[in-house]
């Protein structure tokens, strides 16, 4: 064996600093996040908000955020299992879903600070390049900076499409085109044309029709939730400009049904760890001593019969 | 060779950071927000280099005057032979925190405001002074399990 030094003495843990529990986790980036937070002092209590995006595996989670002292506060989210109310029931983490997430989310904050009629957004997706500029005479648009997270930006993510979906919807979020799918580094232009069509979800359709063509099975396979609910390539982008206007309509949150307290601590005492009693941990012992005797006295007579027998 | 006079010479330790506290500063630092008038403690950052104070302001307390993006204008007064001289330094939101000497005069006044509404609301007369610790009063002390002691100075014996 080569020669190993010990690294980890006590010495070592009682020197070592944790990281941040977060850092932990891997969750936040802490330089980024001192960025997003701080706020102009001269700008005294006004609240900084950020657009927040996140990827599950499933879902997609857009929320408004601010941040106090106490912790952060979240002033209006959104997420892609809501989006079956408003029609769109399959590929809930495409590019699609989540300009979808981003208009909701957008509709909603305005919705409830009262902008929504003066802060329409762009209300036919068209794939072109624009930030909401401020009404005359009238409130400044609702400003908010883009998290990513720890998510990579690079051109055609998905967090664009959120980021696309609110900036339509109304929100002011400064940004520039460099990302968003359809941007030519060379030419350094956006083609609104290859943006709508992943708006509107174009490229599941291409991909459908390509599949269906060249390999049925894998077709079934991948597409199989279309398949079931009877939708053809070329409907899909009607269902997202349907739920577009849809979620302009009503983008009002519709809370979920929650169990009462009674209900849940019902549900947690199920798995309760019970301790014995006194009693019943002796006749666990008597019981487990009694059956190693008889195995043993068992073992002892086919010795000794095989003794006899030898 | 003589002693140098650099402008952060002899803060080895004071702009050190605490032990197992380097690294990222708490968001909290960031997120406080500063008033014309509060009164604030001035404490260097190590982790930060921009906006730092002169070694002399480490430790001292002064008034602020000016809010601008991310410091504070903040008053000192500083003793330069025979008196003291304004000073007026800008310090970055890292090295500054809200003094507590404040806080307890205000938690008073608020405190004093409300026993005398009170007062007034009943008619009795109140006593809103704080007084210092005054002399015990007279009391027994019982030698039950607790004999007095008495003490007397030993004679002296050498020891070699």
């Amino acid at each position: 064996m080569p020669f190993t030094k010990l690294i980890k003495t006590p010495a070592y843990f009682s020197r070592y600093q944790t990281p941040y529990r977060r850092r932990r986790e891997g969750k936040t980036d802490y330089y980024a996040r001192k960025r997003l937070i701080t706020q102009h002092k001269a700008k005294y209590n006004s609240p900084k908000y950020r657009l927040v995006v996140r990827f599950t595996n499933k879902d997609i989670v857009a929320q408004i955020v601010s941040s106090q002292v106490t912790g952060d506060i979240v002033l209006a989210a959104a997420y892609a299992h809501e989006l079956p109310r408003y029609g769109i029931k399959h590929g809930l983490t495409n590019w699609s879903a989540a300009y979808a997430v981003g208009l909701l989310v957008a509709r909603r904050t305005l919705q409830k600070l009262g902008l929504d009629e003066t802060y329409e957004g762009v209300v036919e997706a068209d794939g072109e390049f624009s930030l909401t500029e401020a009404v005359e005479d009238g409130p400044r648009p609702f400003k908010a900076y883009l998290d990513v997270g720890l998510h990579r930006t690079t051109t055609g993510a998905r967090i664009f499409g959120v980021l696309k979906g609110a900036s339509d919807g109304g929100i002011y979020i400064p940004h520039n085109e460099k990302r968003y799918p359809g941007y030519d580094i060379e030419s350094k232009e956006l083609d609104a044309d290859t943006l709508s069509k992943y708006i509107l979800g174009g490229h599941v359709a291409e991909y459908m029709e390509t599949l269906a063509d060249d390999d049925e099975e894998k077709y079934r396979q991948v597409f199989k939730g279309y398949i079931e609910d009877n939708i053809e390539a070329d409907a899909i982008a009607d269902i997202y400009t349907d739920a577009h206007a849809a979620i302009r309509e009503d983008p009002s949150p519709q809370p979920t049904e929650k169990k009462s307290k009674e209900e849940y601590a019902a549900e947690s005492k199920k798995y309760r760890q019970t301790k014995l009693t006194m009693e019943e941990r002796l006749a666990k012992r008597a019981a487990k001593i009694a059956s190693l005797v008889g195995t043993g006295a068992a073992a002892e007579e086919e010795e000794e019969e095989e003794e006899d027998e030898e | 060779m003589g002693h140098s006079h650099g402008y952060r010479s002899g803060t080895r330790y004071a702009f050190s950071r605490d032990f197992k506290k380097h690294g990222v500063i708490p968001l909290t630092t960031y997120l406080k927000t500063y008033k014309v008038g509060d009164i604030v403690d001035i404490k260097a950052n190590g982790a930060v280099q921009k906006g730092m104070p002169h070694k002399f302001y480490h430790g001292k307390t002064g008034i602020v005057y000016n809010v601008t993006k991310s410091s504070v204008g903040v008053i000192i007064y500083k003793v330069v032979g025979n008196r003291y001289l304004e000073k007026r330094i800008n310090v970055r939101i890292e090295h500054i925190k809200h003094s507590k000497c404040r806080e307890e005069f205000v938690k008073r006044v608020k405190e004093n405001a409300a026993r005398k509404q009170e007062a007034k609301e009943k008619g009795e007369k109140v006593f809103l002074k704080r007084q210092p610790a005054l002399p015990r009063d007279a009391h027994v002390v019982a030698t039950e399990g607790n004999a007095p002691v008495t003490l007397a100075p030993l004679a002296y014996e050498t020891y070699i």
